[in-house]
């Protein structure tokens, strides 16, 4: 029973009762106090730890929206307009022409063995070039023997090259949703929809789900996570088949694993009458790093995959109302099953048609159900407005707001899907901050990478990738973002007693800063380094690049 | 090779009728061993002398039939269903009642063990027009309506007015119109089922025909073509030498307003044209 004290350049606790602090006592995995050093003497016997001491220590960060498959696809050559980082610390630049993609593929096909494997890329985000699309003949040119392909940013749309189609026996004959065709009627080498990707996976032997969910992805994950401070990540949307909960509940007894993981289960993969039961008795095998309690529902869409379900007047260039995934009435139903049972559901809401959908669907619950502290949370809620946060705080509900979408999106929708007015009140931080409804905001990686800070930093200046500021009203303090990521996403999670901020008897989980978060111009402060992580008192430093 | 397998999707929104379908289906087959892939087994009405082993997310039926829940993906469950050790002679799927039903369809390109069959929507004559003015669930109804090969319009006894629904349906869908409540229709329309010569149940009032033709000469595509987009052919299956392609075998497959017309290889000389047609009532005086 060993304590532990470190001292640090300043502790931002997230305690109201004493916000600030110097040292923070450690004991079994479990904060003992903070505050002065002379203030934490009185507990007995400790040993001082100054490898913190010009460090700034805040509480571990809570992602609190983010998928597992951000370590699979990390097995595989990353190939997006942004600069990224991987699991190991390494940064793979952006690419900023088709050209530039296609000479790092053919690049990286040379260092793999001739046995005619399948190239696999991801994270292609063409959305900033300017010109004509990628086509068969371009990834010919990386290989005209070897299957490649490549999948966009958005995970929805696959790029491949002429051995593919050749093996899928794609032509111009084949009459498939999604196979794009030019105006003389021949496939370009663009897939759009699930059955025509799938074609494409299936001739190339590529199981992409498999390899993105295996126990080593579960690890990549975690180190990607830690890497940006994150010490709580949820896997917000997993069927949890046997396979990927063998491989959570083996990486999550590994002392070394760092981080604690939340999967939610996929609440419209099965009945609710199946999954009900599968959910309780998942819930036995929880352990201090592994938590099954969430559900989640997925009612439309994405914004820029043209998919998201809006009210009227729409999309902005007229584009058709997107698609359910669950639709009006089934969403009830379900809602209502896991509510009864006791659950938190969170319900995927894009366009603020589904946001209404959902929050109807949980005041329909609460009327034949009441419940306390339910907590039901939207999540992307991006084109919410400020009479569904009104509804959301009535029916004690919580957002978690896809910030990052400012920056990556924020261009495409002020031009093309949301328009001005709508687009600089997406992801309205500053309206739930004012009306007092409980959110996060988050990342969803792998569709953007994982960074409380960047999420942070998009909330606080709303700046796009060309540098316009989106919605100066919807700007929110520095000091109300770090609560978003930290005890903010921590009580869309129902883990905010546990964890979240740095008070005594909660988690030993913090983030290790090299900079004050506070006292940095708040446009640097997705800049501030993260040295690493302590989990439960165990310390992990971040490889440095 | 065996011939490939029919792949039929049944869509239509939440309770217009598709498991009511499916449990007819179920309960008279016509011999054939159908797999029948749906979102929830609550619903089904599985008679429990029939029920042969019941295991997680699938239900084997005395008769032959399997019955799965679809799970998180349809893609595998289909695969799944294809590479397993049972044969069937028919795939029907229970679309979402959001989906998209022809999406769906498309998997029956997935594999050359699969063949396209058609995509019935039911309809609830009830409330359809209802649902279809609803701003959240409007253009995903009639989005319904336009995927389909087939339109089973059910509930009709329920209909306030069945003429202003007719027009309704007639204005926002190509497909033929099969009317019946408790989707008393019949499933050897909307399945393709051959029952030579054995009577399955009694018809329903607006009971249906079949017709084969064979010809020993080479047939006209246009007229041939005419004939199928007749509204009131539902089904035609065949092989067809045609006047412009004497020398390759055409192998017609028709359900409601959808014709594949494919190659089916060299044409031998022996052969003659044959052509089965199923409808509402006689209309080949043409031929
Ligand atoms: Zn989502
Ligand atoms: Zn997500």
């Amino acid at each position: 029973m060993s304590t532990i004290v470190y001292a640090a350049r300043r502790i931002v606790t997230m305690n109201p009762s004493q916000p600030f602090a110097t040292h923070v006592a450690v004991r079994d995995g479990r904060i003992l106090g903070a505050g002065s050093l002379d203030s934490l003497k009185g507990w007995g016997k400790f040993e001082t730890d100054e490898r913190f001491a010009d460090k700034v220590i805040l509480p571990g960060f809570v992602e609190g929206h983010s998928h597992a498959y951000e370590g699979g696809v990390w097995k595989f050559p990353y190939v997006g307009y942004f600069d990224r980082t991987s699991p190991e610390g390494k940064r793979s630049p952006g690419l900023k022409t088709l050209e530039e993609v296609v000479a790092a593929l053919a690049a990286y096909e040379k260092t793999l063995p001739r046995d005619g494997s399948t190239l696999f890329a991801w994270g292609f985000d063409p959305i900033y070039f300017t010109g004509r699309r990628m086509e068969l003949a371009d990834l010919d040119k990386v290989s005209t023997e070897r299957p490649v392909l490549v999948l966009h940013s958005n995970f929805h749309v696959l790029n491949a090259n002429t051995p593919v189609f050749a093996k899928a026996n794609i032509t111009r004959h084949t009459n498939v949703h999604g196979i794009v065709k030019d105006a003389r009627g021949e496939p370009t080498g663009e897939l759009q929809e699930n059955t025509a990707k799938f074609l494409a996976y299936r001739a190339t032997g590529f199981d992409l789900a498999g390899v993105l969910s295996d126990e080593e992805a579960t690890w990549r994950f975690a180190r990607v996570a830690q890497l940006a401070g994150v010490t709580t990540a949820t896997d917000l949307h997993n069927p949890l088949p046997d396979s990927t909960v063998e491989g959570y509940l083996k990486a999550s007894a590994s002392a070394d694993f760092p981080i604690r993981l939340l999967p939610a289960f996929a609440g419209a993969s099965v009945p609710t009458a199946q999954a009900i039961p599968r959910l309780k008795e998942l819930m036995r095998k929880n352990n201090d790093k592994l938590r099954f309690q969430l559900v989640k529902l997925v009612t439309d869409g994405s914004i820029q995959g043209l998919s998201a379900r809006m009210r009227w007047p729409g999309y902005y260039d007229g584009t058709p109302n997107g698609v359910w995934n669950v639709g009006p009435d089934e969403l009830d139903r379900m809602v209502l099953d896991y509510h009864r049972a006791g659950f938190q559901v969170h319900i995927h809401t894009n366009g603020d048609e589904a946001s209404e959908v959902a929050i109807e669907a949980v005041e329909k619950a609460l009327a034949t159900a009441p419940r306390w502290d339910h907590r039901h949370t939207l999540q992307h809620a991006q084109m919410a407005d400020a009479g569904q946060f009104r509804r959301l705080k009535a029916l004690g509900m919580c957002a978690n707001l896809f910030a990052n979408h400012l920056f990556y999106w924020g261009d495409i929708h002020y031009a093309k899907t949301l328009g001005p007015e709508r687009a600089e009140r997406m992801d309205a931080c500053g309206t739930a901050l004012s009306l007092g409804v409980p959110f996060a905001v988050h990342c969803d990686a792998p569709i953007t990478p994982i960074g409380p800070l960047f999420s942070a930093w998009c909330a606080v200046n709303r700046l796009t990738a060309s540098g316009r500021t989106l919605g100066e009203a919807e700007k929110i303090p520095v000091a109300d973002a770090l609560r978003a990521i930290t005890l903010g996403a921590a009580y869309t999670l129902k883990l905010d007693e546990e964890l979240g901020s740095i008070d005594v008897g909660k988690r030993a989980d913090f983030a290790i800063l090299d900079d004050d978060p506070l006292t940095v111009a708040p446009e640097k402060l997705k800049d501030v380094g993260v040295w690493g992580t302590v989990l439960g008192g165990k310390i992990f430093e971040a490889p440095r690049s | 090779m065996t011939a490939p397998i029919p792949f039929t999707v049944i869509g239509g929104f939440l309770g217009a009728g598709k498991t009511t379908l499916l449990n007819q289906l179920l309960a008279d087959t016509a011999g054939r061993r159908f797999a029948v892939l749906v979102n929830d087994f609550g619903a089904l009405d599985i008679d429990g002398k029939l029920i042969a082993k019941h295991g997680g997310d699938t239900i084997a039926l005395a008769n032959g039939c399997v019955c799965c829940t679809i799970g998180d993906s349809l893609v595998e469950t289909v695969l799944k269903l294809l590479d397993g050790p049972q044969r069937f002679d028919h795939i029907v799927v229970e679309a979402s009642g959001v989906a998209d039903p022809g999406r769906i369809a498309d998997l029956g390109v997935l594999d050359e063990r699969l063949v396209r069959d058609g995509v019935v929507v039911v309809v609830d004559a009830a409330n359809v027009r209802e649902r279809a003015a609803d701003r959240r669930v409007g253009d995903t109804v009639l989005r319904q309506l336009q995927a389909a090969d087939l339109i089973v319009l059910n509930k009709v006894d329920l209909a306030e007015d069945l003429a202003v629904l007719r027009c309704f349906l007639s204005t926002h869908a190509t497909a033929p119109v099969l009317e019946g409540s408790h989707c008393a229709v019949p499933s050897d329309l909307l399945f393709g089922l051959d029952r030579r010569g054995a009577s399955g149940k009694p018809s329903p009032a607006n009971s249906f025909r079949s017709w084969s033709y064979s010809w020993p000469e080479p047939v006209d595509r246009a007229a041939l073509l005419d004939v199928l987009q007749d509204a009131t052919v539902l089904r035609g299956k065949g092989i067809v030498r045609f006047r412009d392609s004497p020398d390759r075998r055409s192998v017609v497959h028709q359900v409601g307003k959808r014709v594949d017309i494919t190659d089916g290889g060299p044409w031998s000389d022996t052969d003659e044209s044959q052509l089965v047609l199923l409808g509402v009532r006689p209309v080949l005086g043409s031929l």
